[in-house]
């Protein structure tokens, strides 16, 4: 084998391969560096993004309590399902047979379930919130790619109670209403996260980086809601709502007066927290059924939904009518141009400018003082009085009452209510304003305004959360009454509460009237803008004890569609019960007029098998009266029984040995009679009378009338038994009239 | 079988004998062969190059063979094997002298032929028929022919020499090359095509052919390269996702994204040995012909150049052995087989740096794969076999 000649150009060549090959290595090198320098930090993101999974921890959320530490929101935990396909795949589980085993554990559709597990995906969420109960099943299933994540649930012990109060939470366990969604952050907590490494099938890559961040729980909030006053105010919320079927819901407010705190708070219809999103009170439903227009029938349920989650209470502003004459005898006392002995002369109407403004008594009133005028709520002298305190100082009050501002209050979508603008406010517009016409303000507003003139003419800033506490239950944060501003002076505040007492006691407020508790008010009827429509607001605004006030209560019927729409007839009797139910719970002593004592309820004593002697003594120390049946000497009966209420002066039957029975009565119907006609028929049925209502001023004249009667008309009961009759006062209020 | 016998072979007609500890041909003058010593530094690159190769197999598969098949070692188990018959076979190969291939050229051409037929016979795997036999048992002709077309070309030049300037005997060269390209287009098997034509080209310049004649030819060639990569619209598909794969990320992209992605997790120093998070699944087969992706992620920018110059001295290395080959045969053989190397090493990095299109083509030494292991072994002996004999001017006394 022969070597070449021309080997050093062979040599030469493969001397230019290496070259070649060490330029393209070179050329690799520097594509790296250059990957590195303009592409590195994407590509490294990029990565990182795709390799961890970030695990929110959710922060345990905060309960909710009454100002008595009783739970009205709670959450407890729960999980999240989700599932990855992929894995599932893998698995070569039969898709039908896993969809209809989670479908019923989870309570989902199979046929919805089918295409979230088999979806190109590596994390598809099946269900959130469920139980871990629930999930514990799931997990016992022992399934491959399904996976559990921690969640909680809010729960709503009370449903429906104080729901807009509490509001409610989302998906996402965030506020969305009420104190949940202002306190959102405070309840909630911080999150904390996991980060955790995955491999490209989403399973935990078996080295761990793990990074953990606590979580911190969410603060308790404790509110000035009392629970058992705030059942009051729905229970006899719901039922004039019902009476009334008012088309624009009704609301309530229970406020202590010295220290603004909202003891209750309600507005119906309203709805269960626990399904926010179902309608549920009955007569928005009954309304909803009888559309029939498949289209209206949808645009009605939307509407009705908005309407349930409306805080009347605090978002709607409305006209108070009368019951802001209140704040207008609050600045005529203060300025001092009026006092209550001042007369006044009503002819039923009152020209101011070129317009003439009707009283609601269109024969008027004739001549009457100006505490006269209060408990008439007499139109004209009003008109008077807010002419003499003269438009500046008008607004200046107004001002002070807080009627141009919010409150600041702790609930969402708070309005601050509608006044005349600078030049519109003249005298006309003085006149009507002094009798609640033309300013809208919100119940909130009014309620805080009535406070300050009650509590000696402080305004306080209202409030609903009274602490925020931590998981081991210490104070973190309390609130405390907030002085906003004195408006009126002590002196003016006593003289308003007795006017307001006497209105009340003798006037248009009689429904609100409670035996033992001296209740001050002022009803308000006001027709709803356009005017002319027969739409009305009827509202009641009232406190007490009038001589030394605790709780306020306003509240307001819009658009009652069942009955009347005067305030003093519909509003008035509901702020009655509440204030009677809750002062009752509060423990406040009862103070009897020496009138109320004559009425005052007294328990039956035990008189079976005393001699007829004894037994008259013992019933005559208690204020009763008696009457004998039988000729015997020693009580074998009596009527009513041992331990029976009845009003001071009632009638006790004794029966004596010999009688072999009691003799029974047929109950007369004895509605839409006056109070003394009423005690006339009772008496001479032999049956004994208890009044509720109105009728327990003892004012006896042709307005106060019986509403209803217990047991019903036609029933038989013994003699000496007791029927009970709600008297209510029929009230006569004004509206402008051009 | 044939060792032993080449031998006596070789020292019959070279009648050689121990002068003064040389072993010399009585019938050169001037120059003579001595067998002496293998290149030791050729031999420690490539050890270092295999070892480096198994552990980064074992780290790229360990997931993934976990996953797959429940066993992390399933990879490395079999490509560690591979590795002994390699290194079995190179211990052969170094033995067995080269000059022998020239011999039997034509007979390996003719079984490499009809291997590369025989595929045809075997059920295709993923659309391709590349292997001939049974599971573990198959093996990839085209491995074989990477070498047999070198040892083809090396015995040919070697003794067409100068007339390889003609264009008609470059033609001849071309024809053959035709045949066994035709046949990988068939199974279809593009990328070894494409190295095989690299390879081709390379030893063919080398030999002496001329650069205008390869002007001549790529007038013809570009035209149909570009008419077949045009004709398929997803080959279109594929170039778009080369400029920009983030417009498909989940599907064609996500290979090279998630090869990218590791080259960038990995930083200059690297995440450390073993500590890849884009061998979890995100990079598919990383033990394949993505494996530089996790060294890259595992061992940093300044690994990736160290493997990249260890590359670099097996070159150096072997072109030094080719030039200094006593003669044309031995030079063009391992300058074929340094060049396969070269070609396949840049074609790997090219595609796993997204400087050129995603096409399957292996990392010599670490790629996974029992077969081109096997030859590659194969063919370092048979460098080593070259570096044994050299040329010596020898004074005649």
């Amino acid at each position: 084998m022969a070597i070449q000649a021309p080997k050093t150009d062979l040599r030469k060549r493969m001397f230019n391969v290496m070259l070649f090959f060490t330029a393209l290595f070179v050329i690799l090198g520097l594509y790296i560096l250059k990957i590195h320098i303009f592409d590195g930090e994407k590509y490294r993101t990029g990565a990182i993004e795709q390799q961890t999974r970030d695990y929110q921890v959710s922060s345990a959320r905060g309960t909710i309590y009454d100002r008595n530490g009783k739970t009205l929101a709670v959450s407890s935990s729960a999980e999240t399902i989700s599932v990855n396909p992929e894995e599932i795949k893998k698995a070569e589980y039969a898709i039908d047979e896993l969809a209809n085993k989670l479908g019923e554990i989870l309570e989902l559709d199979p046929e919805e379930l089918k295409p979230k597990l088999t979806k190109d995906a590596k994390d598809v969420e099946i269900k959130r919130k469920v139980e871990s109960e629930v999930a514990d099943e799931v997990r016992a299933l022992n399934l491959k790619g399904i996976y559990f994540k921690e969640d909680t649930k809010r729960y709503y012990p009370y449903g429906a109670f104080a729901s807009h109060v509490i509001g409610f939470t989302g998906r996402d366990n965030q506020g969305l209403g009420g104190i949940e969604m202002v306190y959102d952050d405070e309840l909630s907590g911080v999150p904390g996260r996991v980060v955790t490494l995955k491999n490209a099938h989403g399973t935990d890559m078996p080295f761990q980086e793990e990074k953990h961040i606590d979580s911190e729980n969410g603060l308790n909030v404790v509110l000035t809601i009392d629970e058992t006053i705030q059942h009051f105010a729905e229970k006899h919320l719901a039922n004039v709502y019902n009476q009334t079927e008012a088309a624009e819901g009704v609301a309530t407010i229970v406020m202590d007066v010295n220290t603004a705190e909202v003891l209750a708070m309600a507005t119906m219809p309203n709805f269960d927290l626990n399904t926010p999103n179902e309608l549920i009170d009955e007569v928005t439903l009954r309304r909803l059924d009888e559309i029939e227009d498949e289209e209206e029938y949808d645009k009605a349920v939307v509407e009705a939904k908005n309407k349930m989650w409306r805080n009347k209470a605090v978002v709607d502003s409305y006209e108070p009518g009368s019951c802001f004459k209140i704040m207008t005898m609050s600045m005529a006392l203060e300025e001092g141009v009026v006092t209550p002995e001042d007369n006044f002369f009503c002819p039923g109407f009152k020209e101011v400018a070129d317009r003439t403004i009707h009283c609601a008594e269109e024969s008027g009133h004739g001549p009457e003082t100006f505490k006269d005028g209060v408990k008439n709520s007499c139109n004209p002298v009003f008109i008077e009085v807010g002419q003499r305190v003269g438009i500046e100082k008008f607004k200046e009050y107004y001002k002070a009452f807080g009627f141009n501002d919010k409150t600041g209050f702790d609930l969402p979508g708070e309005a601050s209510g509608v006044f005349f603008t600078e030049e519109q406010f003249n005298i006309v517009e003085l006149a009507t304003a002094s009798f609640g016409q033309g300013q809208k303000v919100t119940p909130l507003q009014l309620i805080s305004a009535v406070s300050a003139i009650a509590n000696g003419g402080t305004l306080m800033k209202p409030y609903l959360v009274k602490e925020l506490t931590d998981e081991d239950g210490n104070v973190v944060k309390k609130m405390e009454p907030t002085v906003v501003r004195q408006i009126v002076s002590e002196e003016t505040s006593k003289t308003v509460r007795a006017l307001l007492e006497n209105a009340v006691d003798t006037g248009s407020g009689q429904n609100a009237y409670i035996k033992g508790y001296r209740v001050a008010g002022k009803t308000g009827t006001s027709e709803k803008i356009p005017r002319g429509q027969g739409k009305y607001i009827a509202s009641f605004v009232g406190f007490a004890p009038a001589n030394d006030p605790q709780i306020a209560c306003l509240v307001v019927v819009d658009e009652p569609s069942l009955g009347s729409y005067y305030g003093g007839a519909v509003a008035a009797p509901v702020v009655g019960k509440i204030m009677e139910d809750t002062l009752k719970y509060l423990g406040v002593e009862p103070q009897y007029t020496t009138e109320e004592k004559t009425s005052i309820d007294v328990a039956v004593p035990d008189v079976v098998g005393l001699d007829l002697a004894a037994a008259k003594t013992k019933i005559e120390d208690m204020g009763l009266k008696y009457t004998i049946v039988g000729g015997g000497n020693v009580v074998t009966a009596q009527m009513p029984s041992f331990g029976a209420t009845v009003n001071a002066g009632s009638v006790v039957v004794l029966y004596t040995e010999g009688t072999e029975e009691t003799a029974t009565v047929t109950v007369p119907d004895v509605t839409g009679k006056t109070l003394s006609e009423v005690r006339t028929i009772l008496t001479a049925q032999g049956l004994n009378l208890s009044i509720v209502g109105a009728g327990a001023t003892g004012e006896d004249n042709d307005r106060t009338i019986a509403e209803s009667q217990k047991p019903a008309a036609g029933s038989a009961i013994a003699r000496g038994e007791v029927v009970e009759v709600e008297f209510r006062f029929l009230d006569v209020e004004g509206t402008v009239e051009d | 079988m044939p060792g032993k016998k080449q031998k006596g072979s070789a020292a019959k007609t070279q009648k050689t004998k121990h002068v003064s500890g040389y072993r010399r041909s009585e019938y050169m003058e001037q120059k003579v062969f001595r067998k002496g010593g293998i290149d030791v530094g050729f031999l420690t690159v490539v050890i270092v190059l295999l070892v480096l190769g198994l552990l980064m197999v074992f780290s790229a598969s360990y997931p993934s063979a976990n996953y797959n098949f429940g066993d992390g070692l399933y990879f490395i188990r079999r490509q560690a094997i591979w590795a002994l018959i390699g290194v079995a076979a190179m211990i052969f190969t170094i033995r067995f002298d080269y000059r022998m291939y020239k011999k039997l050229a034509v007979p390996i051409a003719l079984v490499t032929l009809f291997l590369l037929a025989a595929v045809f016979l075997f059920p295709a795997v993923k659309g391709a028929r590349r292997w001939i036999g049974f599971g573990s048992f198959s093996f990839q002709p085209s491995e074989m022919a990477k070498i047999a077309v070198i040892i083809y070309f090396a015995a040919g030049l070697s003794n067409t020499k100068e007339k390889i300037r003609d264009i008609r005997i470059l033609a001849r060269y071309w024809g053959m090359l035709l045949i066994v390209l035709g046949l990988l287009i068939l199974e279809p098997h593009f990328s070894v095509c494409l190295i095989i034509g690299f390879v081709a080209v390379i030893m063919l310049l080398v030999a002496g052919a001329r650069v205008r004649h390869f002007a001549v030819a790529s007038l013809v060639a570009v035209p149909v390269v570009i008419a077949v990569a045009t004709r398929a619209s997803y080959r279109m598909d594929r170039l778009r996702v080369f400029w920009d794969p983030f417009i498909d990320k989940q599907g064609d992209g996500w290979q090279i994204i998630q090869s990218l992605y590791a080259i960038g997790s990995g930083g200059i120093f690297g995440l450390g040995f073993g500590n890849s998070r884009q061998k979890y699944m995100y990079v598919s087969e990383p033990q394949n012909d993505f494996i530089f992706a996790i060294v890259c992620e595992e061992l940093g920018m300044v690994g990736a150049f160290v493997i990249i110059a260890l590359f670099g001295i097996l070159i150096w290395r072997g072109i030094k052995i080719a030039m200094n080959a006593p003669d044309a045969f031995g030079s063009l053989l391992v300058t074929g087989i340094i060049s396969l190397i070269g070609v396949q090493t840049f074609l790997n990095i090219a595609v796993v740096t997204k400087m050129i299109p995603t096409t399957g083509i292996s990392l010599p030494f670490f790629s996974a794969g029992g077969s081109s292991l096997v030859f590659l072994m194969a063919a370092m002996g048979m460098v080593l076999n070259v570096s044994r004999f050299k040329t010596q001017i020898v004074d005649i006394r």
